[in-house]
């Protein structure tokens, strides 16, 4: 069906290699979001499986054949480009139609495929016009039908939705979600947008400079990130990381100091050793108003207000580096006033010298139903 | 509803004046002796010599236009020729350079460099240059007073300019184009007939205009080298049966000129109908 493996897949342009080993399987039906930041290598990646570019090393595997030297049809796979790339001169329904023109299909049975392809995504109206007529997400949808008619195994997407403007990409995104589960095939979508990452993955893999930095499921990426840049990347604004120093380890977790103060994080610490410094992340959105496990006083800069929510930024201990809260939106708090915060020992991600994250104890499963829990009240 | 003009296009009046004054002047030094050929050819022959010159014929009349067909009988025929050369060397040359300047705009080999520099160099010799060698060439591959003589140096001519043109105008349609049609299984020569040849129709019809310029233009040394023949000759070669012995029949020659010219006129008229632009809207987000 829409297997996807990907072996130590590398990509050198000349001396400089751009992906670095990448391993990853994707399942049949699955819709797997590559994000990262701009230059780390996902556009390559993408047009690697595509067949677009040559893979320097490594294996590709799909439906259990190496289609490395096959070119993009044999493979199964059908893409859709950031910039459209629609043909001027076809309409709409030629548009659509050109992969089946390609394979030469009879006419009516292209008929038939493009229009069913149009009344998947609203494009019935626009069969005669030109791409120059229409807006962007119809332009968008026009490539997406041209790579929905040829059925393919596996959908790749690049940056797809980031030509258009917010309130539009937002109907998109529902729209790609509704046609995943309508077409149940295997979709690979690169994107630099969180909101998109969270909200179509099923999986996420976050790239950095050429390799995996994780690979999971949206929330597991937001409540375990194994490394300080998954815990940078995923969320915003970013998780404040705050130097601390380990006192020791326990059943229950690791003894940390900040600056005095001790706590247990809840965290599986074999590997910690004491007298280590450790870097402590805490989300803006879990800082407390009152007191807490830990407590920090910090004085806001700026005060950014946004209806729900308001987010003070400040500088701690008088650095530069910006310490970021999300507090309660109706919250009277003013710049250059002290604002005292709590952080929760259970709230807490802790990273070794290396970056690497020390297992939080919280389960998966719970915190799904605690978020369901939330949103239903 | 006339709109006012952008606020970028608003000129002040004595900058509207000085536009106007300029473009008088190129006009003028362009404009003018197609006027006074035509002016020429509107004058009995006795008129042309009188002194004072006057411009104005006195009473002109389109009389010349006739007498031409019968003073040179062969006329018609040096039309023809004229536009079978340069018609079969602008076909023969965009059958050649489509692909050549597709490739050159979308792949990558080895040395394509090179060879677009040495096209510039070739242009830089004009086939004047040449002659002495392409004649001993044509002579012994025995083709000299032949159709082929006067088609194929003008051709060889004309490509590596034709090249530049439209490898730099097929620069211009989005890679991403090719490789959605590459993604959808279209062969090279498929995406080529399908999707960049209708978006390079403009470029493809500023080459064919171009090309037939050119070949107009040139055809007169080739012919004049390469052909004796009367039968084979071309327009500007043609011009040449109105220089009598004893006088050149002024006035027939400049109606032959304009009714020589009046052809590739309506070729080109004709052509440029499709250099509408804007045929890449839509195609990729700018
Ligand atoms: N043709 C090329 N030659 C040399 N280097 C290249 C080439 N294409 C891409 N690169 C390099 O490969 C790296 C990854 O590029 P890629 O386009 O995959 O990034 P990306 O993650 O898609 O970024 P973005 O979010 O900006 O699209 C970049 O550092 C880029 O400079
Ligand atoms: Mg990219």
């Amino acid at each position: 069906m829409g297997q996807l493996y990907l072996n130590k897949v590398q990509k050198f342009y000349g001396d400089f290699e751009v992906i670095k080993g990448v391993q990853l399987d994707v399942k049949d039906g699955e819709f797997i979001v590559f994000v990262g930041p701009s230059g780390c290598g996902k556009s390559t990646l993408l047009r690697m499986i595509a067949g677009l570019d040559a893979t320097s090393g490594g294996d590709i595997v799909i439906d259990g054949i190496r289609v490395n030297d096959l070119p993009p049809v044999k493979r199964g796979i059908a893409m859709v480009f950031q910039s459209y790339a629609l043909y001027p001169h076809m309409s709409v329904f030629e548009n659509i139609a050109f992969p089946l023109r390609v394979e030469k299909m009879a006419e009516d049975k292209i008929k038939a495929k493009v229009e069913h392809a149009a009344r998947i995504l609203h494009l019935e109206q626009r069969l005669e016009q030109k791409p120059g007529m229409l807006s962007g997400g119809q332009r968008q949808r026009v490539a997406i039908g041209r790579a929905i008619v040829r059925e393919p195994k596996i959908f790749l997407f690049d940056e797809p939705l980031s030509n258009l403007d917010a309130a539009l990409r937002a109907d998109m995104r529902i729209e790609l979600a509704k046609l995943h589960r309508q077409l149940k095939a295997t979709m690979i979508y690169v994107t630099h947008d969180q909101v998109e990452a969270m909200t179509m993955a099923d999986r996420i893999v976050v790239l950095n400079g050429g390799h995996i930095a994780q690979c999971g499921a949206p929330l597991e990426l937001y409540h375990k990130p194994a490394n300080l840049f998954v815990a940078g990347f995923i969320g915003n604004p970013k998780m404040n990381m705050l130097p601390v120093t380990c006192k020791g380890t326990s059943a229950e977790g690791v003894l940390i100091d900040y600056q005095g103060q001790t706590a247990t994080l809840p965290v599986d610490g074999t590997r910690a050793k004491a007298g280590e410094t450790l870097t402590l992340g805490i989300r803006p959105e879990h800082l407390l108003l009152d007191t807490g496990d830990l407590n920090v006083t910090v004085v806001p800069t700026v005060i950014e207000r946004l209806g729900a929510q308001t987010v003070a930024y400040a500088s701690l201990d008088g650095k530069a580096e910006n310490f970021c809260a999300m507090l309660p939106g109706t919250i009277g708090i003013r710049p250059e006033q002290p604002l005292p915060l709590g952080i929760k020992a259970a709230d807490c991600h802790l990273f070794d010298a290396d970056g690497q994250a020390f297992e939080r104890r919280v389960s998966l499963t719970d915190i799904d139903l605690n978020l369901l829990g939330t949103t239903a009240a | 509803m006339r709109e006012p003009p952008q606020l970028i296009n608003r000129y002040k009046w004595y900058e509207i004046l000085g536009i106007y004054a300029g473009i008088a002047v190129f006009l003028t030094f362009v404009l003018a002796p197609f006027v006074e050929g035509f002016l020429v050819s509107l004058k009995p022959l006795s008129q042309l010599f009188s002194s004072p010159y006057r411009f104005i014929p006195e009473n002109g009349s389109f009389e010349a236009y006739y007498t031409m067909w019968d003073h040179v009988p062969g006329f018609a025929r040096y039309i023809v020729n004229s536009f079978v050369i340069s018609g079969a060397a602008t076909v023969i040359v965009l059958i050649l350079v489509v692909p050549a300047a597709y490739a050159f705009a979308r792949f990558e080999f080895r040395g394509a460099g090179l060879l677009l520099g040495a096209f510039l160099a070739v242009n830089m010799f004009s086939g004047a240059v040449l002659l002495i060698p392409l004649f001993r060439l044509m002579r012994s591959l025995g083709v000299l007073n032949t159709y082929f003589a006067m088609i194929v140096p003008g051709v060889a001519f004309l490509i590596p300019s034709a090249i530049w043109l439209l490898r730099t105008y097929m620069m211009r349609i989005p890679r991403e184009l090719d490789e959605a049609a590459f993604v959808d299984g279209a062969s090279h020569f498929y995406t080529l007939r399908r999707v960049i040849l209708p978006i390079a129709k403009p470029g493809i019809v500023v080459v064919a205009i171009t090309t037939f310029i050119g070949a107009y233009a040139q055809q007169f040394i080739y012919a004049l080298t390469f052909n004796s023949k009367t039968e084979y000759a071309p327009l500007p070669v043609g011009l040449f049966a109105y220089f009598g012995r004893q006088e050149v029949v002024w006035n027939e020659l400049m109606a032959a000129a304009f009714v020589g010219i009046a052809p590739a006129m309506i070729v080109i008229f004709f052509l440029q109908r499709y250099l509408v632009s804007g045929l890449t809207a839509g195609a990729v987000k700018q």
